[in-house]
């Protein structure tokens, strides 16, 4: 037996009321020990009796702290303020759920955290990537050489401008990189689709580089078309390179993955300021995207290889850049400073360097 | 200790009815609710969130049964099994959303206008959803808002975004074929763009004024309804008040970004990071806290002390610097425990900001009658609320 009040869910009154279990059976009945049902007698009011089936009604977790309200079919309610003695009195009939046994002890939250924590890193590294590859493979290459003009267009409109190599220049490279392509490529699967395009950087802070756009879109500047006019092996590698992002459609997985990383960010973070969320996605965005560099830089040995060129010659890639970008420093007055591992995006020069060198 | 009727035994019936205060408390844990978010948090992700409408109702109970108002509880009735199918329809929405931006400027913009469409009457449906589920002392709120009103309420805020989405979008192959050609971009759209900019920023305080005067003007609780008397004049000058604290705010700001940069361009790692831990992150994090803080607390005092019913008058006095104080210390826990801190925070939060509040009541609440209006049955619109990130509290 248990006294509590009960609310009939027409009218903000309070009705003291005795609450007894029995069997199936959740009995409420009018507290004659109160003034308030006294009042109620006064007045000839009929005092309160309801039968309810225990499974009708929607009982309260366990917690310890807040009041218990019990709903009862039909808009009524039971309140209870004392927790504790109504989880005593309730818990012949409603059994604790697993769920709330690990939420009302620390071992259950321990063992939640631990699961969550493992679930998570399981997700990132293995999971992400997973999910990437079957999204990827339903994308069609329609839609992706789309994306990849889109991205052109883009850049072009901000601030990219049209190449002042000679015709005959950008012919050559062109020619070379479909012939060491040719000799790379196995028999009966022939090099994606690809399209080269000549840019100039001008006053954009991108200087010497290349960089390949989904649906197979390379575009190279001429800035670095010039530091290396006298290495046409190194610029094939460097296209080599690029390629190597086409093949994987590194382009759109990254797309998909930045999506799948914040909307997992967004779920640990979930019920929060937004501004938090993007941390940890930026930072675990920047890992595959290291991944991806060494696939490229994997591809670009292959080609090179294939080519009876050694792997080692890209070194001289990492050193005129190295060059360019102190001379650029030195202009400015400065020296260039260098982020640590976790935000740059291609793994350090140095380990790129490493590769090539011991490439056999 | 069992809650005592004693309203109607207390005040004989002749008397005029007094004005009682009744004391707001809040008596959430933060230890209570931390084991209650790590277990939901676990259950949300392995169930690749499939979970998140069922752990959203165990909150709202949590934090609506830790709400007592006069010594009784707010009560959460929403099914969660209704929840689901809401929140698998914002999924999906959200889903198509973000997509459609990623392929397209074309389709990103149709399906911000779509989104732009159906929003006020999915923020509309999240008020039905969260009061029709809220009780106190057994009987039900309502929203009484009609849909008609959700758009015109939104419409101050939307007219101007939507001008200045679709100019920026006629805008880039415009400015495209202009620098190609070596001459100017068409100067209509460059004045429309800045004219919804501007009106944007000029509206921002009256869409504030009428999204809260419809909200806080369709409150039902057994037959009172509430209005709220605060014009946008009042809303006007918090606007310019945030704009003043932010100015001030900024220019420390500013110094101390100055440091850190100055810093950064020091040979070091060990003094990078430090400027990046200890100088630019804490300035940037307390630049934005301070802003929220501010607007947070004027805005639930102007919107509070406004809001009256004919029997019920409610008070807040939230402090801005009890807030603001609050809110650095949470974040800076939250950081450092790499967000485990994060339920502890929205507890402390969550009772600061409930125990600011009054309610004063005129009468004996036990002689009203509740309506008899239906009750509200679909639950989409409250996911709609929670996965775009409106907050919809009361």
């Amino acid at each position: 037996m248990l006294r509590s009040t009960y609310f009939d869910g027409r009218s903000p009154k309070a009705h003291a009321v005795r609450l007894h279990l029995s069997g199936d059976w959740l009995e409420i009945v009018g507290d004659t020990e109160t003034s308030d049902a006294r009042q109620d007698a006064d007045n000839a009011a009929p005092r309160l009796h309801l039968r309810i089936p225990v499974r009708e009604v929607q009982w309260p977790e366990r917690q310890r702290h807040g009041v218990r309200l019990a709903h009862l079919p039909g808009g009524a309610m039971l309140s209870h303020d004392d927790g504790p003695a109504w989880d005593a009195w309730a818990a012949s009939v409603v059994p604790d759920t697993w769920v709330v046994r690990g939420m009302q002890s620390w071992r259950g939250a321990l063992l939640a955290g631990v699961f969550s924590i493992a679930t998570l890193v399981a997700a990132w590294a293995w999971g992400v990537p997973v999910a990437t590859r079957a999204l990827v493979a339903a994308v069609p290459a329609g839609l992706e050489a789309e994306l990849g003009e889109q991205a052109l267009r883009s850049f072009d409109a901000g601030g990219l401008l049209p190449s002042r190599l000679p015709a005959t220049r950008q012919a050559a490279i062109r020619q070379a990189l479909e012939d060491a392509l040719q000799r790379a490529s196995r028999p009966g699967s022939p090099p994606p689709a690809h399209t080269l395009h000549f840019r100039r950087a001008g006053r954009l802070p991108l200087g010497p580089n290349a960089f390949a756009l989904p649906g197979g879109s390379l575009v190279v500047t001429d800035e670095l078309v010039t530091l290396l006019e006298d290495r046409p092996d190194v610029i094939t590698g460097v296209l080599a390179h690029e390629m190597g992002h086409v093949r994987h459609r590194h382009g759109l997985r990254m797309v998909v993955q930045a999506s799948l990383v914040s909307a997992l960010a967004s779920v640990v973070l979930g019920d929060t300021t937004g501004w938090l969320a993007t941390v940890p996605a930026v930072l675990g965005q920047q890992a595959y995207s290291r991944d991806f560099e060494r696939e490229a830089d994997d591809e670009s040995i292959r080609v090179l290889r294939a080519n009876q060129l050694s792997p080692a010659v890209m070194v001289l890639l990492f050193e005129r850049l190295r060059e360019a970008r102190q001379k650029d420093a030195d202009d400015d007055g400065g020296r260039p400073f260098a982020l640590p591992i976790a935000i740059a995006s291609h793994p350090s020069d140095e380990e790129r360097i490493a590769r090539f060198r011991h490439a056999r | 200790m069992q809650i005592e009727p004693t309203w109607g035994a207390e005040a004989p019936p002749s008397a005029a009815p007094a004005a009682r205060a009744l004391p707001v408390a809040f008596t959430g844990s933060g230890s209570e609710y931390f084991r209650i978010w790590i277990v939901n948090l676990l259950l949300i992700i392995v169930t690749l969130t499939l979970y998140t409408p069922f752990a959203r109702a165990r909150r709202l109970t949590y934090f609506q049964g830790n709400t007592r108002i006069d010594g009784h509880a707010l009560g959460f009735h929403g099914n969660p099994r209704k929840m689901f199918r809401g929140y698998l329809l914002m999924v999906l929405l959200g889903v198509v959303y973000g997509a459609s931006g990623q392929f397209s400027p074309a389709v990103g913009l149709f399906a911000f206008c779509v989104l732009a469409a159906v929003w006020p009457a999915l923020w509309r449906a999240s008020l039905q959803f969260r009061l029709a589920n809220t009780s106190w002392r057994g009987v039900r709120m309502r929203f009484s808002g009609k849909l008609q009103g959700a758009y015109t309420a939104m419409l101050p805020s939307f007219v101007p975004a939507i001008a200045l989405v679709a100019a920026s979008q006629f805008m880039q192959p415009a400015a495209a074929e202009a620098t190609a050609a070596a001459s100017k971009p068409p100067m209509a759209l460059v004045w429309l763009m800045m004219a919804s900019m501007l009106a944007m920023i000029a509206l921002f305080p009256l869409s504030w004024a009428w999204i809260k005067r419809y909200q806080h003007g369709h409150y039902h609780y057994a037959g009172e309804q509430t209005t709220l008397s605060v014009g946008p004049r009042r809303f006007y000058g918090l606007a310019l008040n945030v704009f003043g604290v932010s100015l001030l705010a900024g220019l420390i700001f500013s110094v101390a970004m100055g440091v850190g940069v100055g810093l950064m361009a020091i040979d070091s790692v060990a003094v990078r990071a430090a400027a990046i831990a200890l100088v630019i992150a804490p300035a940037y994090l307390t630049f934005l806290g301070t802003l929220s803080s501010y607007t947070g607390a004027r805005l639930q005092n102007l919107v509070w002390n406004g809001t009256r019913s004919p029997h019920v008058e409610f008070r807040s006095q939230l402090l801005f610097n009890a807030l603001l104080r609050l809110t650095l210390k949470n974040v800076l826990l939250t950081v450092l425990t790499l967000g485990l801190y994060r339920p502890f925070a929205v507890i402390a939060t969550t009772r600061l900001k409930l125990q600011a509040m009054t309610v004063t009541l005129e009468g004996e609440v036990d002689q009203w009658v509740a309506d008899t209006a239906s009750r509200m049955d679909d639950a989409s619109g409250d996911a709609a609320g929670d996965f775009f990130g409106i907050d919809m509290g009361l």
